[in-house]
C-alpha cells in the first residue's frame, strides 16, 4: 500500500498510561505494556525499561506534554524523572493482558493451593494433590474474580467441589473439657456441630475428644465459653485430621 | 510329529527324569522369542512356516506392536527322542533390561536355561546380567549362537572370518562365566580365610604353609563345567528365522559315515585348530599356522556358506536342485517357485538341519532333569536370610531329602514356589469356556481350524502384516469357542482374575487342596515349635506370624497364551494355580508342611527407580484409581506403588518400558479410566545457617558486611507494630497492642537436628505424657520410655554446648511443626519459668520442684503460632527443617494504653479473655490477670468477641507466627533438597560417562571401587531428589546400558547457594555482573515450588519491554 513516510511525529503504539491527579491536574506518563506492575511488585529495577520517555503528559493521546509551571506547582520539583518515578509508584494505571493473565493464573493456582491444603478425601483421610484440585477447577468451570480474596474462592470452591467429587474439609482434632454441671445441656446443643466422636469420658467433668468441620471452631469456641462462664475449656489437638507417612500396598 | 493331546502331557507331567524345566534367556533382540517359536512349532501348536513370524508367546498387543517381550511365559512342550519322550516345561523371558525382573521369575523356576547370543552383537548387557542370573540361581545354561545368516548376508564374511568371529563370541561368553566364577572363589576364599583367621586366633598356632596366592586356589577349583564349547556339546550354532541349527554332534555323525573317521575323533576335533589332510587322511593339528581351513569351516561353515550362495545371493536354480538332491531334501514346487528366496532357504534348511532338533537334542542331552536338582541349589533356596542351612530346624532339613528325590508319592510334603501373580481374563479361564466336545473331537476341530488358518496366513504371508497379528485373531482355540461360547455376564467381563506362576518342588499338587502359605519372613523354627508338626494346613493356624493358609482352586497347565485345567500336578512341573489371589501378594512358598522354611527371595537385576505420580483425568475417578493399582501391584513383580503423605498416588517401575506398559496396563486392564502421569512432587525443607564468613568470590567479609548481608532483604520491613533490630531479635506487637513477643532464630546444629528426626517417635509419647500430666493425670511410663527421654535429652545436652546453648536443653518449650519435628522453641523469657517438655522426667528425679514451676496463660496459643511457623516456612511455603526459636521476650500489656480511649472498656475484654482461655489446673494468671479478680471475668464475656480483631489466643496464634517467620527471614536463608543415595555398578570403559551424567544433575561421588575379581566398578554418590526425574533413562542410554543405578532417599541437605543473594561488594560485582543472573541453583528450586504453588514469584512477565509486539492484535 504505502511506502513508509517520516514524519516528524514520534507515535506511541502500544503504550500503557499510567495517570494521576494532582493539585487539580491531571499527568499522564507512557510506559511499556506489561511492566508497570512489575516495577511496582520490585521485580524490575530499570527505569528505562519501563518509561517509554522521561516526558511528563497531560495526554498521552494527544501528544500534549505537561507544562513546566503547572510540574513545579503540583510536584515541588521539575526534575521530569523524579516526577515520573512518583507518578509511576502511585498513580492508576492499566493492566496489561499478560499482567492480568499471570494475575489470574496465579491466584488460580493459589486457591487450588489452599484447597489441596484444606481438604481431604474422606475415604482414605488423605489430601488430595494440587494438579487434581486444577483439573476438577476446570471442569466446573470456574472462574476466578481477581477482587475477592483467595481463601474467600477456596471456600467457595470446596462447596462447589462437593457436587463432583469425594471432597471434605479435613476435620480438626478438638478436645474440650466441661464442667459436670452444664456438661449434659451442652452436649445436646453441642451434638450438631460434631462430626465424630472420638472419645467421651464422664467422671467429675465431662472430657470429650471429637472432630469437627473447621467451619464451626468458632460457634463451638463460643458457645462453650459462653455457656461455661470460662470453666469449661477447649483445645486444639491438630487442626487436620490427615493420614501421616506413606502407604505401601 | 503330531499334536500332543492333553492327556499325553498329563502322563508325561507323572516322569520326573523326563522333564526339562528351562528358559531361554538373552539381551534383547537375540531372538529368545523366534527360538521359541521354533521349538512351539514343533508340537503342532504353530505351523512351522510361521514360525519366527508369529511370536506366539508375545500375547500382549504391546508386545506384538513393539516387537520385544516384555512377560515370561510357559507353554509345556513334547519332544520324543528315540524311545524316549521327554515334556519341556519351556518359558520365554523378555531381554529388555526394564524386565528383568520377569527373567528372575522364570529362572527360578527352572533347572536349565538356554543362553541365546547375537552372532553378530556378541555379548551384551543383558547377556551379561543373565548369565549372572543363571550362575546365582545355579541353573545351567546351553548357549544358542543365533543369527548366523546375519554373518553371511549383512556382514559378507567368508566361511574363515566366520569362524574366527564365531570364537571370539564363544569366548567372551566364556569370559563372562568366568569372571563369575572367579569371584565366587574369590568370596569364598574371603569367607574361608576369615574362619582361618579366627582359628588362627584361637589355637595361636604359627604355621607357614598357611599362605598361598589366589591363583593357586583358582586352579585347585575345578571349572571345567562351567565353560561353553562345541565339542562339549553345549553350543548349538543356529538361525531361527531361517529355521536352522546344529551341534557340532550332528556333523560328525553325519562325517563320520562319509569319511570314515570315527565320531569321536571328529567330535573332539570338529572345533578347535584343526585341519584335514587329504594326503595322508589325517586329522592335524595347527591349521592356523600353517594357513589351512580349519576342519570345522571347511566340513560345516563351507556347506552352509555354498547353500546361501546359491540359494539366496546368486538364486542359481540348478544349483539349488543340486544340493537339494545331495542333501536328500524334498521340497514343494510352490517353495521353489516362490519370490523370496527366503522362503526356500528355510524349507531347505528347516529339513535338513531343524533348529528345534539340534536345540530340543541339546537341552534333553545337557540340562538337568528335576531330580538331578542340586544339593547346593537346594540349600541355598532353603536357607533364607543368610542363615547357614545347617541352623535350620531338623524336620526342615528332612525336607531336603524330598526335594533331591523329587519323590511324588501321597505322603510326601508339597512344596510349590510362587514367582509371580499374573492377570487374566476371567473369560479366558477353561472352566468359564463351555466344553461340550471332548477332548479328541476339540483336537480334531482345532486342527481343522488351525490348517484353515494357516492356509489363510500362508496365503499373504510374505507381507509384512505378520507383525501385527492381534490377539483378537488369536489362538485357534478361541476361534473355535466363539461358535459355542456364549459369554457371561457383562459385569464379568470387567474381572482380572489373578493366576500364580509356580513351580512343583516336592510332592503332588492337587486341586481344591489347602496349603500354608509361607510369607518371606517366615521361620520354620519358631513356628514348630509353636504348633505341632503334624498340623495339616486343613486345620488353620493364625497365631503363627507370617504363616497363612489357602486351597489352590484350580490348577492349570501353561500352554502360551492359553490354559488348559488340570486335576493334580506331579512334582518337577510348573503350573499355574488360581485362588491365590488374596493370599499371595507377588511371590510365596506354598507347603503342606509347616517345616519347610520361605525360598529366598527372587534375586532382582533392576530394583524400581523410576518415580511417576499418577492421576485420574476426572477426579470422581479416583477410587477406581486405587483399585486398578492394587491389582497392577499384585500382577507386576517389579512395579511399587505407594500413596504419599501428600495425597499423590506413585508409582516406581524400573524403567521408562516398563513404566509404559504398566500405566498401559492401567488404563486398559486393571483401572480402565483415563490416567496422566506426572512428574511427582519434590518435598523441600527451610533452614536458616550461620552468617557466612566468605563472600561469593571467597574474599573475606568485615563484620559491617555480614549485617549488611543479612539485612538487604528486609529493608522497610519494619512497620507500627513490627521492630527488627541488628541481632536478628523481631519483635511483634498483636494487632490490638495488647501482647508483645520477641524472637530470635538460631540454625540448630546438624547433629541435634537428625537426631530430632530420628527420635521423631519418641517425641510423640513424650508429648502425649507431658499433655496427659498437664491435666494432672498421671500416666504410666514404662521404664524402658523412659530411659529412652533421659537418653534423648543426655544426647541433647552433649550435642548443644556451648555459651549460645546455656541450659538450653532444659527450656525446650515444644518441637515442631507437628509438635514432633525437628525444630525447637525455647524459652528464654525472663522471670517465666515453664515446667519444660522433661518433665516427666522431673517428676521422677524432683517432684517437689515441679510444683512451682506454673504455666501462664495462653502458653498454647505461643506453641500454636510456632507449630504453624514450622509447618511452612516463608521461602516457599515448606516445612522448617534444624532451626531453633527462641522466645527472648512475651509481655502481655497493661491494657489501658494510650491508643485506645474507652480504657475501662478494654479492661474487661483483655480480662475477659484472659480468663475464658485460661489453661484449666494454672492456679495463677499474669500480675495483672491476678488483680483482676472474679469481679471482672465475672461481666460479659461476649465483650471479648466485640473486639474487632477477634479473640487474643487467636491473635497471639497469628502474632507468634509472623514473628517467627520474620526471625527466620533476619538470618541467612537456605533451602534443604532430599537427597538419594546412589549406587551404581558400571564397567570400566564407561566411568567416564557416568561421572558425566552425575555431574550434570548435581551429583557428588562419594567413593568409587573396584569390584574384586571383575571390572566392574561399584561408585557411590548423592543426588538430589530434585534433578532424579528422568535419571535412570538418561544413565542407560549415556552408558549404554552398561551401568544401572539405585536410588534409595538418604537425608537432607543444605543447598548453600542462598537464594535471595545479590551481588554487594565490589569484587561480586566485577565477577558476576550487576543482575547476578547466572545459575542459581536454590533460587531456580524455590521459584519453581512458589509458582506451583501460586505464590508470587519475583520474575518479570516480560524481560525486554522494547522487544514486544508493538501491533495491533489483529494485524
Amino acid at each position: 500500500m504505502s511506502i513508509f513516510t517520516p514524519t516528524n511525529q514520534i507515535r506511541l503504539t502500544n503504550v500503557a498510561v499510567v495517570r494521576m491527579k494532582k493539585g487539580g491536574k491531571r499527568f499522564e506518563i507512557a510506559c511499556y505494556k506489561n511492566k508497570v506492575v512489575n516495577w511496582r511488585a520490585g521485580a524490575e529495577k530499570e527505569l528505562d525499561e519501563v518509561l517509554q520517555t522521561h516526558s511528563v503528559f497531560v495526554n498521552v493521546s494527544k501528544g500534549q506534554v505537561a507544562k513546566k509551571d503547572d510540574l513545579t506547582k503540583s510536584f515541588g520539583t521539575d526534575d521530569l524523572t523524579a516526577i515520573c518515578k512518583e507518578i509511576l509508584a502511585k498513580g492508576e494505571l492499566q493492566v496489561s493482558d499478560k499482567e492480568r493473565h499471570s494475575q489470574l493464573e496465579t491466584m488460580f493456582r493459589d486457591i487450588a493451593t489452599i484447597v489441596a491444603e484444606k481438604c481431604v478425601n474422606p475415604e482414605t483421610k488423605r489430601p488430595y494433590t494440587v494438579n487434581l484440585i486444577e483439573g476438577a477447577m476446570k471442569d466446573i468451570h470456574y472462574s476466578v474474580k481477581p477482587n475477592k480474596s483467595s481463601k474467600q474462592q477456596a471456600l467457595e470452591v470446596i462447596r462447589q467441589l462437593k457436587e463432583s467429587m469425594e471432597i471434605q474439609r479435613a476435620h480438626m482434632r478438638l478436645r474440650f473439657v466441661l464442667p459436670a454441671k452444664e456438661a449434659k445441656r451442652l452436649k445436646e446443643k453441642l451434638k450438631p456441630l460434631l462430626q465424630v466422636v472420638e472419645s467421651e469420658d464422664f467422671d467429675e467433668q465431662l472430657e470429650m475428644v471429637c472432630l469437627v468441620d473447621p467451619g464451626c471452631f468458632r460457634e463451638i469456641d463460643e458457645l462453650i465459653r459462653c455457656e461455661t462462664r470460662g470453666r469449661g475449656s477447649l483445645e486444639v489437638l491438630s487442626l487436620k485430621d490427615v493420614e501421616e507417612g506413606d502407604e505401601k500396598f | 510329529m503330531g499334536l500332543s493331546s492333553l492327556d499325553k502331557i498329563i502322563a508325561l507331567q507323572r516322569n520326573p527324569a523326563n522333564i526339562r524345566n528351562l528358559c531361554i534367556l538373552a539381551h534383547v533382540d537375540h531372538g529368545k522369542t523366534t527360538l521359541a517359536d521354533c521349538l512351539v512349532a514343533t508340537n503342532g501348536i504353530i505351523s512351522s512356516r510361521l514360525a519366527g513370524k508369529l511370536r506366539y508367546l508375545d500375547s500382549r498387543e504391546d508386545e506384538q506392536i513393539r516387537g520385544i517381550t516384555m512377560k515370561s511365559s510357559a507353554i509345556s512342550l513334547h519332544y520324543r527322542n528315540g524311545d524316549q519322550e521327554y515334556l519341556l516345561n519351556l518359558i520365554d523371558s523378555p531381554g529388555h533390561v526394564d524386565f528383568s525382573s520377569e527373567v528372575s521369575t522364570a529362572v527360578r523356576l527352572c533347572d536349565g536355561a538356554i543362553v541365546v547370543v547375537d552372532a553378530v552383537e556378541g555379548v551384551c548387557p543383558q547377556t551379561q546380567a543373565v548369565l549372572r542370573q543363571a550362575w546365582l540361581e545355579n541353573i545351567r545354561p546351553v548357549l544358542v549362537i543365533n543369527k548366523i545368516d546375519r554373518l553371511i548376508v549383512e556382514l559378507k564374511l567368508t566361511s574363515q572370518e566366520a569362524y574366527a568371529h564365531l570364537q571370539k563370541i564363544l569366548e567372551q561368553v566364556n569370559a563372562v562365566t568366568g569372571t563369575l566364577f572367579t569371584s565366587k572363589v574369590l568370596k569364598e576364599r574371603a569367607e574361608e580365610d576369615e574362619e582361618e583367621e579366627e582359628k588362627k586366633k584361637d589355637s595361636k598356632t604359627l604355621s607357614g604353609d598357611q599362605v598361598y596366592d589366589w591363583s593357586a586356589r583358582l586352579e585347585e577349583a575345578d571349572d571345567s563345567q562351567l565353560y561353553f564349547s562345541p565339542d562339549q556339546g553345549n553350543v548349538v550354532f543356529a538361525s531361527a528365522t531361517d529355521g536352522w541349527g546344529f551341534s557340532i554332534q550332528q556333523f560328525a555323525q553325519i562325517y563320520s559315515q562319509k569319511m570314515g573317521i570315527k565320531a569321536e575323533v571328529l567330535l573332539k576335533t570338529l572345533w578347535g585348530d584343526f585341519y584335514l589332510n587329504a594326503k595322508a587322511k589325517k586329522i592335524m593339528k595347527g591349521a592356523q599356522a600353517k594357513g589351512k581351513k580349519q576342519l570345522f569351516v571347511q566340513l560345516v561353515l563351507d556347506n552352509i556358506w555354498s547353500l546361501y550362495d546359491a540359494v539366496v545371493t546368486r538364486r542359481d536354480k540348478e544349483k539349488v536342485e543340486k544340493v537339494v538332491t545331495s542333501l536328500g531334501v524334498k521340497l514343494l514346487a510352490r517353495d521353489l517357485r516362490h519370490s523370496d528366496p527366503k522362503v526356500l532357504l528355510s524349507a531347505i534348511c528347516s529339513q535338513w538341519l531343524p533348529v528345534s532338533q539340534a536345540v530340543l537334542l541339546m537341552v534333553c542331552e545337557k540340562l538337568p532333569s528335576p531330580l538331578e536338582i542340586a544339593a547346593a541349589r537346594v540349600e541355598k533356596l532353603m536357607s533364607v536370610g543368610a542363615r547357614r542351612f545347617d541352623s535350620l530346624p531338623e524336620q526342615t532339613q528332612e525336607l531336603k531329602r524330598a526335594f533331591l528325590q523329587c519323590s511324588s508319592g501321597a505322603n510326601d510334603p508339597l512344596i510349590v514356589f510362587v514367582s509371580k501373580m499374573f492377570a487374566v481374563d476371567t473369560k479366558a479361564l477353561p472352566q468359564n469356556r463351555q466344553r461340550p466336545l471332548t477332548h479328541e473331537e476339540m483336537a480334531q476341530r482345532r486342527d481343522l481350524a488351525r490348517q484353515r488358518h494357516a492356509d489363510s496366513r500362508a496365503a499373504d504371508h510374505k507381507g509384512p502384516t505378520h507383525s501385527e497379528r492381534t490377539p483378537q485373531e488369536g489362538p485357534p482355540c478361541n476361534v473355535l469357542d466363539c461358535s459355542v461360547y456364549r459369554g457371561p455376564p457383562e459385569e464379568e467381563e470387567e474381572h482380572q482374575t489373578f493366576i500364580a506362576f509356580a513351580r512343583v518342588f516336592s510332592g503332588v499338587a492337587k486341586k481344591g487342596q489347602r496349603v500354608f502359605v509361607l510369607g518371606p519372613k517366615y521361620d520354620p523354627a519358631q513356628a514348630l515349635s509353636m504348633v505341632n508338626p503334624g498340623v495339616s494346613a486343613s486345620g488353620c493356624v493364625s497365631e503363627v506370624p507370617h504363616l497363612s493358609c489357602c486351597t489352590m482352586e484350580s490348577l492349570y497347565l501353561l500352554m502360551g497364551r492359553e490354559l488348559e485345567e488340570l486335576e493334580e500336578v506331579p512334582v518337577g512341573n510348573v503350573l499355574g494355580i488360581g485362588g491365590l489371589e488374596v493370599s499371595v501378594l507377588k511371590s510365596a512358598t506354598l507347603s503342606t508342611s509347616p517345616a519347610c522354611p520361605p525360598f529366598i527371595p527372587l534375586n532382582f537385576e533392576a530394583t524400581p527407580i523410576v518415580r511417576v505420580a499418577i492421576e485420574p483425568k476426572h477426579p470422581s475417578e479416583m477410587p477406581k484409581l486405587v483399585r486398578g493399582m492394587r491389582l497392577l501391584n499384585q500382577a507386576d513383580p517389579c512395579a511399587e506403588v505407594l500413596i504419599q503423605e501428600t495425597g499423590e498416588h506413585v508409582l516406581v517401575t524400573a524403567g521408562e518400558v516398563h513404566l509404559q506398559r504398566c500405566l498401559d496396563d492401567l488404563r486398559d486392564r486393571f483401572a480402565k479410566i483415563e490416567i496422566s502421569a506426572s512428574k511427582p512432587i519434590i518435598p523441600f525443607r527451610e533452614t536458616v545457617v550461620r552468617p557466612p564468613k566468605v563472600d561469593m568470590v571467597n574474599e573475606d567479609l568485615g563484620k559491617q558486611h555480614k549485617i549488611a548481608i543479612i539485612h538487604q532483604v528486609k529493608e522497610g520491613r519494619s512497620s507500627a507494630t513490627l521492630h527488627v533490630d541488628s541481632g536478628g531479635l523481631v519483635t511483634l506487637t498483636t494487632p490490638n497492642r495488647l501482647a508483645t513477643v520477641s524472637i530470635r532464630a538460631m540454625p540448630l546444629p546438624q547433629e541435634v537436628t537428625s537426631l530430632l528426626e530420628r527420635s521423631a517417635e519418641l517425641i510423640r509419647t513424650l508429648e502425649q505424657i507431658n499433655m496427659s500430666l498437664r491435666e494432672g493425670k498421671s500416666l504410666d511410663i514404662s521404664h524402658r520410655t523412659l530411659e529412652a527421654i533421659i537418653g534423648l535429652k543426655t544426647q541433647l545436652e552433649i550435642l548443644l554446648q556451648g555459651r549460645k546453648w546455656r541450659n538450653a536443653v532444659d527450656r525446650v518449650w515444644a518441637f515442631g511443626p507437628r509438635r514432633i519435628g525437628p525444630n525447637i522453641l525455647l524459652n528464654s523469657v525472663e522471670g517465666y519459668q515453664r515446667p519444660s517438655v522433661w518433665q516427666c522426667l522431673g517428676r521422677v528425679v524432683k517432684a517437689g520442684e515441679a510444683g512451682a514451676q506454673v504455666i501462664r496463660d495462653l502458653d498454647n496459643s505461643i506453641v500454636s503460632g510456632f507449630q504453624l511457623a514450622t509447618l511452612a516456612g516463608p521461602m516457599c511455603e515448606e516445612p522448617l527443617m534444624g532451626v531453633c526459636f527462641s522466645v527472648e521476650k512475651w509481655d502481655i500489656q497493661s491494657p489501658a494504653s494510650p491508643q485506645h480511649q474507652d480504657s475501662l472498656e478494654e479492661d474487661s475484654i483483655a480480662h475477659g479473655t484472659l480468663e475464658d482461655s485460661k489453661v484449666e489446673g494454672s492456679s495463677e494468671t499474669l500480675e495483672e490477670g491476678a488483680t483482676a479478680g472474679p469481679i471482672q471475668a465475672r461481666r460479659r464475656p461476649e465483650a471479648a468477641s466485640a473486639d474487632c480483631y477477634g479473640p487474643v489466643s487467636g491473635q497471639l496464634i497469628a502474632a507468634m507466627k509472623e514473628a517467627c517467620r520474620h526471625a527466620f527471614q533476619a538470618q541467612p536463608q537456605r533451602l534443604m533438597v532430599a537427597m538419594y543415595t546412589c549406587e551404581i555398578m558400571a564397567t570400566a570403559d564407561v566411568l567416564g560417562r557416568v561421572y558425566g551424567v552425575l555431574g550434570k544433575r548435581e551429583g557428588r561421588v562419594l567413593h568409587e571401587e573396584m569390584k574384586e575379581g571383575t571390572d566392574m566398578f561399584i561408585i557411590k554418590a548423592v543426588l538430589p531428589v530434585a534433578e532424579s526425574f528422568g535419571f535412570a533413562d538418561e544413565f542407560r542410554k549415556k552408558t549404554s546400558g552398561l551401568a544401572s543405578p539405585q536410588l534409595v532417599f538418604s537425608h537432607w541437605e543444605v543447598i548453600s547457594s542462598d537464594p535471595y543473594w545479590v551481588p554487594t561488594t565490589e569484587e561480586e560485582y566485577l565477577h558476576f555482573g550487576e543482575k547476578a543472573d547466572s545459575a542459581n541453583q536454590s533460587l531456580k528450586y524455590m521459584n519453581a515450588v512458589r509458582r506451583r504453588k501460586g505464590l508470587y514469584v519475583e520474575e518479570k512477565i516480560v524481560e525486554h519491554a522494547e522487544k514486544q509486539r508493538t501491533l495491533g492484535k489483529n494485524k
